[in-house]
């Protein structure tokens, strides 16, 4: 009888992982999940490092490159062999009966590239940068993705915009995935005529359509105030309309959680209501609200692009892709400059990078799944 | 008899999780001949409801099965047939009836058409024909009024009938092998021993075979002809179930058979004051139905004028079938439910109008312990946690150091090791968790508690010693209990007193010996019947 003992159930050694740790080994084999983990890391990057990467400062122009077109970085020398990379500067020639204006390459004018060249001054915690990444040897102007109609920087300007549109995606994520847990929340768990009067106030939010209501919110910011006062408040009207998803879902969540024993037995030795939203409900949503925060994230930037585009949203001086995009409003200048379109690419990039992680995250905290 | 119908070799299973590769089946061989009914038991996780799936090939995705594994049906190897292959054989030569009769039946369609579409996706017949033949099965096990049966929905039947249709769905196509996980482990002990013979009879008249997966060995030896042992994955042991039961060899086996609930409650000082009194307690729910505008109401008596008195150190023993308000009576008597009527004095002081603020001194002396262990402790605290939160709530204990002190006590109160502590729930098995459950209950230090069926979640070698452990708390901490359970077996090793409930009202109350020896209802006759008989002869 030596194998059984009194308490007969030996206790596992073996899987002595917290929920985190699953999480985390689960994440790690996801690997669309992963993929989409080093897109963000990546996003986030660019926005902690936006003075570094970006040649040149947002505001800085380019007086005699107005529309210029993206500029090739080339490695095969004209007199042949491989060269340190280079790029030739534009040549402008106007069409003498159509008046329309082409660009071609300058052969006579190069422009060496080079690593980490001194440039516009940039801050990052306080401190002062000058270093760049990537510039030309001889300080000349080089425009990866071309110039717009005032010969700023493309690139530098996609760069600097990815701070302004992820800021406005964390701001308005943070806040209504705030609002909305402690609305759902306190919703679901007292209940009662409190959680009815709540719904209604949720599904009144809900039943307005959207794209009327922010154009018409937006109307209503007062247009002289300053850039910031009205990112503010732009980003206030965005998290006024967002907040009550989450608060349903988590409402929904919270009256399923509230019926399990552990709250009845928390109730059993005498907790409070504080106590038991805090330490048992909350905890127990958690995985919910990270995994609805990371959806948000993508949606939210989608938003500010469109209506930024539309030009209701973020304002000059302040730079974000969908402000940049205003600029290519008209046909005439979409198909005169359609590298103005560039930021597209880092918004598909952005969101499809989110929704992968959002997607990985969510398999890897389902409790019921056992991959 | 030449051949065995169902040959199972060397079959190996594993998953693969994100903690590891966990073996679930290592190696297991068994056969069964036509007619012949092999019972396969063994605890939670021995790998016996695995096996069952690897038969019928319905293994989660992770599952891998091993190369060597070889399984023969009727003599060909079923374990190298196609998926295609497979749905030939599933539903109608191998059929399989599950634990839990809510969740697999379709709660979107009638009953009536679920069991026809088995019967007309293996034997093509017009769909009238097809309803007949329901109707013939649906009287053969035996539902009550089976021509009103056929247009009913899953949810519009109790668990029994529910488990009726399944087997029906099961007997369709007069299949060669029934496959029983644990049929009536979500049943009432009653409609238990109904099912069981219901089985037991289609099996002679279809002869049939059947593997019946339970945990219960007093199943095991009422209908079974041989049985197998498993434990880790493994047989321990095999053999005709007279003579395993007769003369069992494995340790293991032994140790099964010995679990049973044994021995009596302690005695009783007849002199003890009454610590909780319950006098004309009420509880009633109101039901809502209809719209908004045609909304009918009905009051729905869960306990229906209950007295009931505790004294110091006694047990009461609260008993019934599933809705039959013991639950109910039990909360509202601590106050985690709200009674509509009558009065509750503990010790002395009358609880029944406190408000929740108020009932928190009180909190202290009065437990609770829940029936399912799994949704009892919160997931994202461990064990340390779990039981200090109700040491801090009531400021019991002065530092930090002192709490720890008074956990790792409470653990060894339930024999677990004190570093069970800093471990999360879901690393424990359902018994362990039970134990932390009463851990975090008696570092209170209570007079009373409430157990609310704390050990039909559980296997019944784990039952065995819960019930002593319950039983050494008691004396060691001179505690007073109100035990709700539908197991007249642990019931008689517990409870001085018992209270027989059935829907809201008090059958039979007395001394427990004197109530299930000279029960005086058939209630209470069919419900004694059950739990020490099974199988009515």
């Amino acid at each position: 009888m030596a194998d059984i003992s009194l308490n007969a159930e030996a206790i596992s050694s073996a899987a002595n992982l917290t929920y985190w740790q699953l999480v985390r080994r689960r994440l790690l084999r996801n690997r669309y999940g992963m993929v989409g983990l080093a897109g963000c890391l990546f996003i986030v990057f660019t926005v902690v490092f936006s003075g570094f990467i970006a040649p040149y400062a947002p505001e800085i122009k380019d007086r005699v490159a107005v529309y210029s077109p993206p500029q090739t970085i080339r490695i095969l020398a004209p007199e042949g062999g491989l060269t340190r990379p280079f790029v030739y500067g534009i040549k402008e020639q106007m069409d003498p009966v159509t008046f329309e204006i082409t660009f071609s390459p300058d052969e006579t004018k190069r422009a060496n590239l080079a690593f980490f060249v001194k440039g516009d001054p940039w801050a990052l915690l306080g401190m002062d940068f000058e270093t760049r990444l990537i510039g030309t040897a001889d300080g000349s102007f080089v425009h990866f993705l071309g110039t717009d109609s005032l010969g700023r920087d493309v690139f530098s300007r996609m760069v600097a915009g990815t701070r302004i549109t992820l800021l406005m995606g964390v701001v308005v994520m943070a806040a209504s995935c705030i609002i909305g847990t402690i609305v759902g929340v306190s919703s679901g768990y007292f209940g009662g005529s409190f959680d009815t009067l709540v719904q209604r106030v949720v599904e009144f939010v809900k039943s307005f359509p959207d794209l009327p209501l922010y154009l018409a919110l937006v109307a209503i910011l007062p247009r002289r105030a300053d850039p910031t006062t009205i990112f503010i408040l732009f980003a206030g009207i965005l998290v006024l309309l967002r907040w009550a998803d989450l608060s349903r879902e988590l409402r929904g969540k919270v009256i399923s959680i509230r019926s399990m024993d552990y709250i009845r037995s928390a109730v059993a030795i005498g907790a409070s209501d504080q106590r038991i939203i805090g330490r048992h409900i909350v905890p127990n949503t958690s995985s919910h609200i990270i995994v609805w925060a990371t959806y948000q994230l993508p949606e939210v930037i989608l938003l500010e692009s469109f209506l930024s585009f539309l030009g209701v949203g973020v304002q000059a001086p302040m730079v974000s892709w969908g402000s940049m995009l205003n600029q290519v409003r008209d046909f005439q200048s979409f198909a005169a400059a359609p590298w103005l379109m560039a930021p597209v690419g880092m918004i598909v990039i952005s969101v499809l990078a989110f929704n992968a992680f959002g997607d990985g995250l969510r398999d890897a905290m389902d409790p019921y799944s056992n991959g | 008899m030449d051949e065995p119908l169902l040959k199972v070799e060397n079959v190996v299973v594993d998953f693969r999780t994100a903690t590891g590769t966990v073996n679930a089946v290592r190696g297991l061989s068994y056969e069964v001949n036509r007619g012949e009914t092999l019972a396969v038991v063994g605890e939670s996780g021995s790998g016996k409801s695995v096996t069952a799936r690897a038969i019928m090939s319905m293994l989660a995705e992770n599952a891998r099965v091993g190369a060597n594994s070889k399984i023969w049906f009727d003599g060909e190897e079923i374990s190298s047939f196609s998926e295609l292959q497979m749905q030939r054989i599933r539903g109608n030569r191998i059929s399989m009836i599950f634990q839990e009769p809510l969740t697999s039946l379709n709660p979107i369609y009638r009953v009536g058409d679920q069991v026809a579409e088995i019967i007309r996706v293996h034997r093509p017949m017009p769909k009238k024909e097809a309803m007949e033949e329901v109707l013939r099965l649906f009287k053969e096990v035996q539902l009550p009024n089976p021509e009103a049966r056929l247009g009913q929905y899953p949810h519009e039947m109790s668990g029994g009938q529910r488990q009726r249709v399944m087997i029906a769905m099961a007997l369709a196509n007069k299949p060669d092998l029934l496959i029983a996980d644990e049929p009536t482990t979500a049943l009432d002990v009653t409609v238990q021993a109904e099912i069981l013979t219901l089985l037991k009879n289609l099996q002679k008249s279809h002869n049939m075979a059947v593997i019946l997966i339970t945990h219960d060995l007093t199943v095991v030896e009422k209908t079974s002809d041989r049985v197998v042992v498993m434990r880790y994955g493994e047989v321990v042991e095999r053999g005709a179930t007279r003579d395993v039961f007769a003369a069992p060899q494995h340790p293991y086996t032994k140790h099964l058979l010995a679990s049973e609930p044994k021995g009596r409650p302690g005695s009783l000082d007849p002199q003890a004051a009454p610590l909780v009194t319950a006098t004309d307690m009420r509880v009633s729910f109101t039901l809502t139905s209809g719209g908004m505008f045609s909304r009918k109401r009905a009051e729905l008596v869960a306990v229906n004028d209950i007295s009931a008195t505790l004294r110091r150190g006694e047990t009461l023993g609260i008993v019934g079938e599933s809705g039959s308000g013991k639950t109910t009576l039990g909360m509202a008597m601590i106050r985690l439910l709200t009674a509509s009527g009558g009065r509750i004095k503990f010790d002395g002081i009358d609880i029944t109008r406190l408000s929740r603020k108020e009932m928190r001194p009180l909190r202290t002396r009065m437990q609770v312990v829940f029936q399912d262990p799994f949704s009892s402790l919160n997931p994202r605290m461990i064990v340390g946690q779990i039981i200090e939160e109700g040491l801090q709530v009531n400021g019991i204990g002065s530092s930090a150091a002192e709490r720890k002190e008074m956990v790792g006590q409470a653990l060894e109160d339930v024999q677990m090791p004190r570093d069970a502590a800093q471990r999360f729930p879901h690393e424990f098995s359902g018994g362990q968790r039970q134990r932390i459950a009463i851990a975090r209950a008696i570092a209170l230090k209570p007079e009373f508690i409430l157990l609310d069926e704390p050990t039909s979640a559980l296997d019944l070698s784990i039952q065995a010693q819960i019930i002593d452990l319950l039983r050494d708390l008691r004396e060691k901490h001179d505690l007073t209990y109100m035990f709700i359970s539908h197991d007249l077996k642990v019931v008689r090793a517990l409870c001085h007193n018992v209270i027989v409930m059935q829907d809201g009202n008090v059958i039979e109350t007395g001394p427990t010996s004197q109530v299930l020896e000279n029960p005086s209802t058939e209630y209470t006759q069919r419900l004694v019947r059950a739990a020490f008989n099974v199988i009515a002869a």
